[in-house]
């Protein structure tokens, strides 16, 4: 029997590396083997242990604590699970990954990412073997044929960049991968490369053979040290087993592979910041022409991609394009990976056929909204993107389909609002975030997002000013005009469809001083109702502004000029009695 | 010239691994914060030297990316997450209450040098959210109370000690 | 490389293929506007002015990295470009801390470089100061001894300690190149065949007569009075004004070819539309010559007088029977030249009614400072209730004691009358100068205001009627300070000049930049204060008409003038920014935020960083790097807070810089600052 521990960033923030001392630490002298998998996908259900026998898996077990770790090894022992009954996933959470098709995240969860015959047994490196076998113009055509687009946001073709890198003459190109995952609430690209890492470099492999790349970078972003970390061991085992170097497979195709970690800055998610930053330089991106097929990396020919792209690579090789091509809508091929969170019930990764509206990714596999509460509008494409709301949910997941919202596919972050969240908070949120991470070099984005800042926060502050919507939507039309790059460009997109969407929420902010959503302290007042109070007299002593005053069993008062909003009140009444407003 | 007198042949084993291009300017600056903890002006000014990276350059890069630290770190660095995932759970007001507990603003040292603070555009984490990373050890479903309570009981450790 | 032909707004031009589009046009005369681009350096793209539409491309396009091919399509002129364009223009505006000109001149109706001539003044360039001092004002000497000074109100050296005395520095320069050898005199363009009327010979009238000349057009001013000068010859006292200064001025511009008419007055000794008919155009600058009625009874007995009417008799040379004791009607700075002059007439006793405060009277401090000196008795919070006579003449006046009440409209407390409080004064006269009126009769139908007086569109200086223009006293809101005469005619000869080229006009506001500054921002500034100026003591004064200032001495005069802090920014006449933001008629205070607050100023070796100015367009750090290979300068942080800053080896400065000094040679703005 095997004991399998899901190990991914959030499963060990969950606390599965104390999992896996207990398990190891129970299974001492017993015929149990421990081992680890990288990320299952169910956030929401960590530390996740597998149980297996041979290559079947027996039990899953969630929310595990290390104090399980004694029964669960028993159990396994026994074969007899009756005990750790209560760990056992539940039916209903099952179909969180029952309802996936999973192309990107095929070993996600399955093989030990430290391990490169795991993911051969899989099938690995099969794929190289063939592309090796075709032309590099024959592989293009199959990615071609799949309808491959890139995962990074833009969803431009893959195989057109490939065969524009693959035309441009230079002994010395370069393929590079961006892992760069900046978007806040963006976590697809760090579990492929922790649970998977051979995935990414097999399909980066075929990527480089396919336009003649003699070398093969992966910018990681500096956050992500596991992820650094197994793919380095990757790196090393894939180059001992002769997949990577000096005449791949005897196919008389070299190239070496490198990882270079960023050092924190969201601008080089932007390919022409990325580029600068691995030539050791400020993020800040370039003019285009020449884009990084004509000159790029060193001045040479460069081709960019992103994780979960080159994920599917290895897949379409192996399977046929057209076999990648059945999946999908006549504009969007294949499936989308997306990372789900915020207030739904369910939170985790998510890979589906692109063609499934939104309602079922959030309904179906994401169960809904959490505590009761109601929907609001889901997120898509972080700082570039925008919110969608509920009678939008059954558009379905297809580049175009959504970016006729004013949103748009993005890198996939699915970030789910409900009717707690602020929508003007929200843009706020997200021009905070563009205005930070802004490189500061074109005029548009370094003072256009400062001032689209300011403006947002005059609002949630309750100094609104009239014009202020409008003097938001001329600085999002010209910053979307003028701004340098994809990320200034993008920026306005939070706001722009927030304005769209729930513009009545902006109106109130401004002319009523009022935010529905009770969520701008600056605009809430703190009362207490008279009926319910019962003069306990705990609100009084939690306040720390000392802003409630009465006497025992009488009822209590507010004071509006000393209270601060803190919200300590309503949290400590046990009878209701605090009104927010 | 500069007040600080780091001793730089702590480099030398770093400039023999890694190829002294300006290629490598970030991957050394990386290396050498290992080392220092944060970057010396005399530290950048050598790699600089070394790299044939001109000053002004090297002052312009270690500004630029958020990872680099021109002045000592505390013994714990608090990263708050400010992610989406987070901003929806509420990560805004842990945040206030963490700056307000310790006295500073994010990229920030306390005074005491427990600290250093700051805050971050996703941990990746969203399931914990809200969630706090201290030395790299994960704190998830936060609440004001809770953020500052765990801080607090560093410093009573650490007191203690 | 081979040939191609690019279409730039509508115009098919030619250029090597692999060329950027912006260097195209360059070549080919068309300027694409941009901030970051320099031919000699790699293209950069940060300031986002440079964009255009392209057909067949969805977005806009960068001209600076756009490489042309044959057969493109650019058009930079649409609504989307100018959109961005502007965007970008006020983005930088609303981040870029300096004044492009200096609060004097801003606040000077008539925006005169007084930091420009101040510094010809502290240089001992005296006629060179009156040359600039004459592109706004045709007569500084006469200006500047009775301008009641905004520009001095506003001068950031009250900061400091006092502010400078610009308006007679302005005299005093005026004055020594009249006495010169050789005084200025400006060029007259090529005769444009074309002849203006201008009616009325003041300062509005002199103004626009003076700079339609200039502009080579055959110029007529009639007047009037016997001489030349409008209020300035007959409403201004001669101890304020010396009219033998007035004359060598007005002399001065008659010399330039300037016919003027004098004892000619519209719809009495000529008629308006003769005029209309002779001249291809017609500027109305009659002035306010007409008193406000106090409205009390006995306003009709012998012995009331109207200011105006008694001060225009006394300025051509007879002495009205005024007898001994005066009260004079108003707080205004012609009710202090009234009271003088009553004095200066014979007057023992002189009363100033005037119904507020001291606080709220309109005249100039120093007027009313002087006037107490000389011995007027000033009542104020009193009004006229009756002005008692005797035989028909005056005897006393009845005044209403008054109190502040309410703020009114206009801010200033409204006088309420006391009930029941009266007081009487005796005396032989009543002078009234409470407001003044116009009297535009005589100008066939040019329409005019609910006030009687002339309706002017302020955009453009004209009237209803073609080719009929105005200015000064007698137009809109009607009497004002003599320098807002001035500036409206300046304004209405522009108007003029554009209206006989045929070509369209409209006033418009600069773009300006403008610093808020504090006391802090100065505290480094040496004190220094204000040269003070002599004058005759007020025993002697009050029985001549002889001016009552001595004037500055010279060296007084070059001190002072040394004192400006020269708020304007040194790069003004250069600058791109400001040219492109005022051709594009940006708003800068659209997107009005924080500013990227950093302020240090650091010297490389001979040259001043101001980071306030600095918009990052970078060329400063590709020059040095790129051009010099020195890559002194680099960029600092990252997003709003991004500086531009200078790193040297080990901290010396010396063994890096070249001091070549190409890094303030390009750049755009005024940031960089040689310093000799």
């Amino acid at each position: 029997m095997r004991i399998i521990i899901g190990e991914g960033s959030c499963g060990i923030a969950a606390g599965a590396l104390k999992v896996h001392k207990a398990l190891e630490k129970a299974a001492e002298g017993k015929n149990i083997r421990i081992g680890i998998t990288g990320c299952v996908g169910m956030c929401f259900l960590e530390p996740i242990v597998d149980i297996y026998d041979e290559e079947k898996l027996v039990k899953r077990l969630v929310k595990v604590s290390e104090n399980d770790a004694q029964r669960i090894v028993c159990a396994a022992e026994k074969n007899d699970y009756s005990d750790i009954d209560d760990l056992v996933i539940s039916k209903e959470d099952e179909e969180f990954l029952s309802l996936q098709t999973r192309i990107a995240l095929r070993n996600c969860g399955i093989t030990d990412p430290t391990a490169i015959d795991d993911y051969q047994k899989r099938g690995g490196y099969k794929a190289l073997e063939k592309a090796l076998s075709m032309s590099p113009e024959e592989v293009i055509e199959e990615i071609k044929a799949s309808g491959l687009a890139g995962r990074g946001g833009a969803g431009f073709p893959t195989w057109y960049k490939w065969s524009a890198a693959r035309k441009s003459e230079s002994k010395t190109k370069y393929l590079i991968c961006n892992a760069d995952e900046g978007d806040p609430g963006a976590f697809m690209d760090r579990a492929v490369i922790e649970s998977d890492p051979h995935a990414l470099i097999e399909g980066m492999l075929i990527g480089a053979y396919a336009i003649g790349a003699a070398e093969m970078i992966v910018y990681v972003r500096a956050e992500y040290p596991l992820a650094i970390k197994r793919l380095e061991k990757a790196i090393k085992d894939a180059k001992e087993a002769g997949f990577i170097g000096e005449n791949i497979l005897e196919s008389g195709f070299s190239c070496k592979m490198r990882i270079k970690s960023g050092a924190g800055a969201f601008v080089c998610g932007e390919e022409t910041a990325l580029i600068e930053s691995l030539e050791g330089k400020r993020g800040m991106p370039r003019l285009k022409p020449p884009f990084p097929a004509q000159s790029g990396f060193k001045d040479e020919p460069s081709n960019i991609n992103n994780v979960e792209t080159f994920a599917n690579v290895a897949w379409i090789i192996a399977n046929g394009g057209k076999e990648f091509s059945k999946l999908g809508t006549e504009n969007s091929k294949g499936t989308k990976v997306f990372a789900l969170t915020g207030k739904v019930r369910k939170s985790g990764l998510v890979e589906v056929p692109m063609g499934m509206t939104l309602r079922d990714v959030i309904y179906k596999i994401g169960g809904g909204i959490k505590n009761g509460k109601k929907f609001k509008a889901v997120q898509l494409g972080g700082p570039s993107g925008g919110c969608i709301p509920e009678e939008l949910l059954d558009t379905v997941i297809d580049y175009k389909a959504l970016s006729e919202t004013g949103a748009i596919m993005g890198s996939g972050g699915m970030v789910i609002m409900d009717e707690d969240t602020c929508m003007v908070g929200m843009s706020k949120f997200f021009l905070d975030f563009t205005a930070e991470e802004s490189c500061g070099k074109c005029v548009h984005c370094r003072i256009g997002t400062k001032r689209m800042q300011e403006i947002l926060t005059r609002m949630v502050n309750g100094e609104g000013r009239e014009d202020d919507v409008l003097l938001l939507e001329e600085l999002c039309k010209a910053i979307k005009d003028g701004a340098l790059c994809g990320l200034g460009q993008t920026a306005p997109n939070p706001v722009l469809t927030t304005l769209k969407y729930f513009r009545e929420e902006y109106d109130e902010h401004i002319f009523e001083h009022r935010c529905r959503a009770k969520e701008c302290t600056e605009l809430l007042t703190y009362s207490i109702d008279a009926e319910k109070c019962r003069g306990c007299t705990l609100c009084a002593k939690k306040c720390p502004a000392k802003a409630i005053e009465g006497e025992v069993k009488k009822p209590h008062i507010i004071d509006k000029e000393k209270c601060i909003r803190c919200g300590a009140c309503s949290k400590v009444c046990r009878f209701g009695a605090v009104v927010v407003e | 010239m500069s007040k600080y007198k780091s001793d730089l042949s702590n480099l030398d084993e770093v400039f023999e691994k890694i190829e002294n291009v300006p290629e490598n300017l970030i991957t050394v600056l990386q290396k050498a914060q290992e080392i220092y903890g944060f970057l010396p002006k005399d530290v950048m000014y050598h790699i600089g030297e070394k790299l044939g990276v001109k000053p002004a350059k090297v002052m312009g890069v270690a500004t630029f990316y958020s990872q680099f630290r021109l002045e000592p770190m505390g013994k714990y660095l608090v990263m708050l997450c400010g992610g989406t995932a987070c901003h929806v759970s509420g990560s805004e007001k842990v945040a206030k209450a963490v700056f307000d507990y310790l006295e500073t603003e994010s990229g920030r040292t306390t005074k005491d040098g427990l600290f250093t603070i700051e805050k971050v555009a996703c941990l990746g984490c969203c399931s914990l959210a809200p969630v706090m990373m201290i030395n790299g050890e994960a704190f998830g479903n936060l609440t004001p109370e809770k953020a500052v309570s765990i801080l607090a009981d560093i410093r009573k450790k650490e007191a203690a000690e | 490389m081979e040939k191609i032909k690019i279409t730039v707004n509508g115009k098919e031009i030619f250029g090597k293929s692999g060329d950027t589009v912006l260097n195209i046009a360059a070549e080919n005369g068309i300027e694409i506007p941009n901030l970051c681009h320099s031919k000699e350096l790699k293209s950069f793209g940060a300031c986002g002015i440079c964009l255009a539409e392209e057909e067949g491309n969805k977005k806009l396009i960068r001209t600076c990295s756009a490489e042309a091919y044959d057969g493109m399509i650019i058009n930079t002129e649409t609504e989307r470009v100018k959109r961005a364009r502007s965007a970008a223009l006020e983005l930088i505006m609303s981040d870029h801390e300096g004044d492009c000109v200096g609060p004097c001149s801003l606040n000077c109706p008539a925006h005169t470089d007084v930091q420009g001539y101040l510094k010809k003044i502290a240089e001992g360039k005296d006629s060179e100061a009156v040359e600039i001092i004459k592109k706004k004002i045709p007569i500084p000497a006469s200006i500047g001894r009775i301008c009641p000074h905004p520009c001095e109100a506003n001068c950031r050296r009250r900061l400091v300690e006092e502010p400078l005395s610009i308006a007679y520095l302005k005299a005093f320069a005026a004055d020594k190149d009249l006495e010169s050898k050789s005084p200025f005199v400006p060029e007259i363009e090529k005769e444009s065949g074309k002849k203006v009327a201008i009616i009325g010979g003041g300062p509005a009238g002199l103004a626009a007569a003076y700079r339609l000349r200039i502009k080579g057009h055959s110029v007529t001013v009639f007047d009037a009075m016997p001489e030349m000068g409008g209020m300035l010859r007959y409403g201004i006292p001669e101890y304020r004004l010396p009219k033998a200064v007035l004359k060598k001025e007005t002399d001065a511009i008659e010399k330039l070819g300037i016919v003027f008419k004098n004892n000619v007055k519209i719809g009495e000794n000529e008629d308006f539309e003769n005029i209309r008919k002779e001249f291809d155009a017609v500027l109305i600058a009659i002035g306010a010559w007409k008193d406000a009625k106090i409205g009390c009874a006995g306003e009709e007995l012998d012995g009331v007088f109207s200011g105006i009417d008694f001060l225009r008799e006394v300025n051509t040379g007879k002495i009205p029977e005024i007898g001994k004791k005066v009260a004079v009607v108003g707080g205004g700075n012609t009710a202090m030249d009234a009271c003088r002059t009553a004095l200066r007439c014979g007057a023992e006793e002189v009363y100033v009614i005037y119904r507020r405060t001291r606080a709220e009277a309109p005249a100039e401090d120093s007027e009313i400072e002087e006037a107490a000196e000389e011995g007027v008795t000033f009542k104020f919070l009193t009004n006229p209730d009756e002005i008692i006579g005797e035989d028909g003449k005056v005897k006393a006046v009845k005044l209403q004691v008054m109190e502040l009440g309410e703020a009114d409209s206009s801010g200033r407390k409204k006088p309420m009358p006391v009930k029941g409080k009266f007081e009487t004064v005796e005396v032989d006269s009543v002078i009234t100068a409470i407001g003044q009126k116009c009297d535009a009769k005589g100008f066939g139908s040019v329409e005019l205001t609910q006030k009687g007086t002339v309706l002017m569109n302020e955009q453009n200086g004209a009237t209803n009627l073609e080719g009929v223009f105005a200015a000064g006293d007698a137009v809109n809101k009607g009497a004002s300070i003599a320098i807002d005469a001035v500036a409206e005619g300046n304004l209405a000869a522009k108007a003029i000049e554009a209206y006989l080229c045929g070509m369209p006009f409209e006033a418009f506001e600069h773009a300006y930049s403008k610093r808020e500054v504090s006391e802090k921002d100065y505290f480094e500034i040496v004190k220094k204060p204000r040269e003070k100026m002599s004058v005759k003591p007020a025993g002697e004064r009050k029985k001549t008409f002889d001016e009552v200032i001595n004037g500055f001495s010279e060296a007084q005069a070059r001190n002072e003038a040394k004192r400006c802090l020269e708020c304007g920014c040194h790069d003004f006449g250069e600058c791109k920014l400001i040219r492109y933001a005022d051709e594009n008629r940006i708003n800068t205070g659209k997107f009005k935020g924080v500013k990227h607050n950093i302020f240090t100023e650091r010297k490389l070796i001979s040259i001043e960083r101001d980071q306030g100015k600095c918009m990052l367009c970078g060329l400063c750090v590709r020059v040095c790097e790129e051009k010099i290979g020195k890559g002194l300068l680099g960029f600092r942080g990252r997003g709003f807070k991004t500086a531009i800053k200078p790193e040297f080896e080990h901290g010396f400065e010396i063994e890096g810089c070249a001091n070549c000094l190409e890094c303030a040679n390009i750049c755009p703005t005024g940031a960089l600052k040689i310093i000799k």
